[in-house]
């Protein structure tokens, strides 16, 4: 029991710790996985969910018996043998949806994180290293974004945008973007100091050489760790945008929305409300676990947060 | 502490400054302007009566004049008090602000309120009782919080609450003023579901900060000199480890909001959330603005208050 609840606690950093990523034993894949194992078990616990994730997200088409939108039998019919999950007030099956789901779910998580994470990061990276005014004025923009909630932004944008897939997308990225440019920024202001930076200046090299050559791999670190977190919690404001039906449109199968149509039939359809939710939870569950996982391991500093 | 105070005082007015402009911009962006929206939804005339109604709508509004002209303008209506007019509900945004904004805010105090009430108690007993089943207890409750989404947990309470009471949402919503006992009664089911979300990470952070701050030397030192137990924890190594609890509370408050809006859409309180997605839906872009600017400036004032209080806790930050 102790080993099961350690991972996810903020312990107190210990500088023995530090860089063990990099004493994994290298040479085995089968080695690295136990010794992640071994090390981080509810880390794996998290690792097993995601696999199973991305594999139902994958192989949706082959797992799903029904399409996400086929609208093809009686509406809310309780769980049975033909329809594990019942089906919703249009005559979906619910189990086709909730797999679809995840491939929706994922898709955004990963695009919208990649997206906003990457961009909003290089951003933070390039005004760093130059410093000056672009770094001021984009130090104000980044505050300003951060002065909205959230969520609360993530709905004007919609509001904006107008309401489809691709647009929560676009939603997420500048959500995520100023964190990223901030935290890559503060990375990059000690790293420029550093004398290996210097080194390579001195020697003759451009900026953009230094920036891409020198700086940039040495925040991937921290890049991998701010992907990592910021994918569950992308997913969750996916699925809580689309639960405000702000965002997917509601005939496409995400877990959020169908959570909408759950509440609407509450007394007569209660499957519609626990399965897609249960499958956000676990998802968000898995990832977080991973995600403190992968945190610990590669950098003990990132410890303090609370992901 | 003068200095600091009126450092970070002068911090505050550009982010609100940004952030308005931000929205304001926002809104400006999106293809068809509100005179057009208004035009095409209701009018059947022909295409020329039309053009020229959303020429008049457009003067009315000042939709015609350059962006930063109506920037100035709306902040200069912003600074008086006058949000503009609500085209869906046919009143001036302040009076939906008027309404609104005292239920949600109240929503949100007792939701803070009643997380830390339990959440702080149970992080010192996690920690205190460190793995004992009390500690499993408390951790396995968080982690469980922590997964759960708000909307989820909000649902599923819902469910509850309509499966075993027969509940109903309340058909018009009574002002603590007018009814306390009536207004807790709606506001209890909204409060807890986010409490608990909202409390688990304080309990996390309460219980890893007391497990910190007591195997520190002063605190030996307080056993050494005899003090009880008691006294040990709560006075001496629980008011350390709130320090972080108070900065978490700022640095949530984003969450908080949107965690309102969500409480307010379930369980059918009309407060800015179910304002705010209406207007979004309905595409009443001044009200959406006056929203969206009200959360802003709570959620800046929150985390202004936050910081002062910290400075004020806690020396080592003002002479920094």
């Amino acid at each position: 029991m102790p080993d099961l609840a350690d991972g996810l606690t903020v312990r107190a950093p210990g500088i023995a710790d530090a860089g063990s990523w990099r004493q994994a034993p290298a040479r085995h894949l089968l080695a690295r996985l136990r010794w992640f194992v071994a090390r981080q078990p509810l880390g794996a616990i998290g690792a097993v969910i995601i696999v199973l994730l991305i594999a139902t997200a994958v192989f949706a088409p082959q797992l799903a018996p029904h399409g996400a939108k086929d609208a093809a039998f009686a509406p809310y019919l309780p769980p049975s043998a033909e329809f594990p999950m019942g089906t919703d007030h249009l005559g979906r099956d619910m189990l086709s949806r909730v797999i679809w789901g995840a491939r929706l779910s994922l898709y955004v998580g990963l695009v919208s994180v990649l997206l906003g994470i990457t961009l909003g990061g290089l951003w933070g990276v390039i005004t760093a290293y130059f410093g000056g005014l672009a770094d001021s004025v984009s130090q104000r923009i980044v505050d300003s974004v951060m002065a909205l909630p959230p969520i609360i932004l993530a709905l004007s944008l919609m509001a904006a945008l107008g309401q489809s897939v691709d647009n929560v997308i676009v939603a997420l990225a500048i959500l995520l973007g100023p964190t990223a440019a901030r935290t890559l920024r503060s990375v990059v202001l000690s790293l420029k100091e550093t004398p290996f930076v210097e080194a390579a200046r001195a020697a003759g090299g451009s900026q953009w050489r230094v920036i891409f050559r020198h700086v940039l791999p040495n925040t991937f670190a921290t890049y991998i760790v701010l992907a990592t977190v910021n994918i569950a919690y992308a997913i969750v404001v996916e699925a809580a945008l689309s639960f405000l039906g702000l965002g997917a449109p509601p005939d496409e199968p995400s877990w959020g929305g169908m959570l909408t149509s759950g509440v609407q039939a509450l007394e007569t359809a209660p499957w519609m409300i626990f399965f897609p939710g249960a499958a956000i939870s676990l998802t968000v569950f898995g990832l977080n676990l991973l995600g403190d996982a992968i945190r610990d391991l590669t950098d003990p500093r990132l410890r303090g947060g609370l992901g | 502490m003068h200095k600091y105070v009126i450092r970070r005082l002068l911090l505050f007015i550009p982010s609100l400054v940004g952030a308005s402009l931000l929205i304001f911009l926002l809104l400006r962006v999106v293809p068809g302007d509100i005179a057009e929206i208004l035009v095409y939804q209701t009018g059947s005339e022909s295409s020329a009566v039309q053009e020229k109604q959303i020429r008049q709508i457009r003067a009315e509004l000042g939709l015609d004049q350059p962006v930063a002209i109506q920037y100035l303008s709306w902040l200069g209506g912003v600074v008086r008090g006058d949000f503009g007019y609500s085209y869906t509900q046919r009143r001036p945004v302040t009076e939906i602000l008027r309404e609104r904004f005292p239920r949600s805010m109240e929503l949100a105090f007792l939701t803070i309120v009643v997380a830390l009430l339990w959440a702080v108690p149970l992080g010192v007993i996690s920690a205190v009782r460190q793995n004992t089943w009390a500690d499993y207890l408390v951790r396995v409750v968080s982690i469980s919080g922590l997964s759960l989404p708000i909307f989820f947990t909000g649902v599923l309470i819902l469910y509850l609450l309509v499966r075993m009471f027969r509940w109903m949402p309340p058909l018009e919503f009574v002002a603590f003023v007018d009814d306390p006992v009536e207004n807790l009664k709606q506001l209890v089911w909204p409060t807890l579901a986010q409490a608990y979300y909202i409390s688990a990470p304080i309990m996390r952070l309460t219980r890893s900060q007391m497990l910190e701050v007591v195997r520190q030397d002063y605190v030996r030192t307080a056993r050494a000199k005899g003090l009880a137990e008691r006294a040990v924890v709560y006075h001496h190594a629980l008011s350390n480890s709130l320090l972080p609890v108070v900065t978490f509370i700022g640095w949530w408050g984003g969450r908080l909001l949107g965690g309102i809006v969500i409480m307010e859409i379930i369980f059918a309180i009309p407060g800015m959330g179910t304002a705010l997605v209406q207007a979004v839906s309905y595409r009443d872009y001044p009200t959406v603005q006056a929203l969206i600017f009200v959360m802003a400036l709570v959620f800046l004032i929150l985390n202004l208050v936050v910081d002062l209080l910290y400075a004020w806790l806690d020396p080592r930050i003002r002479y920094a």
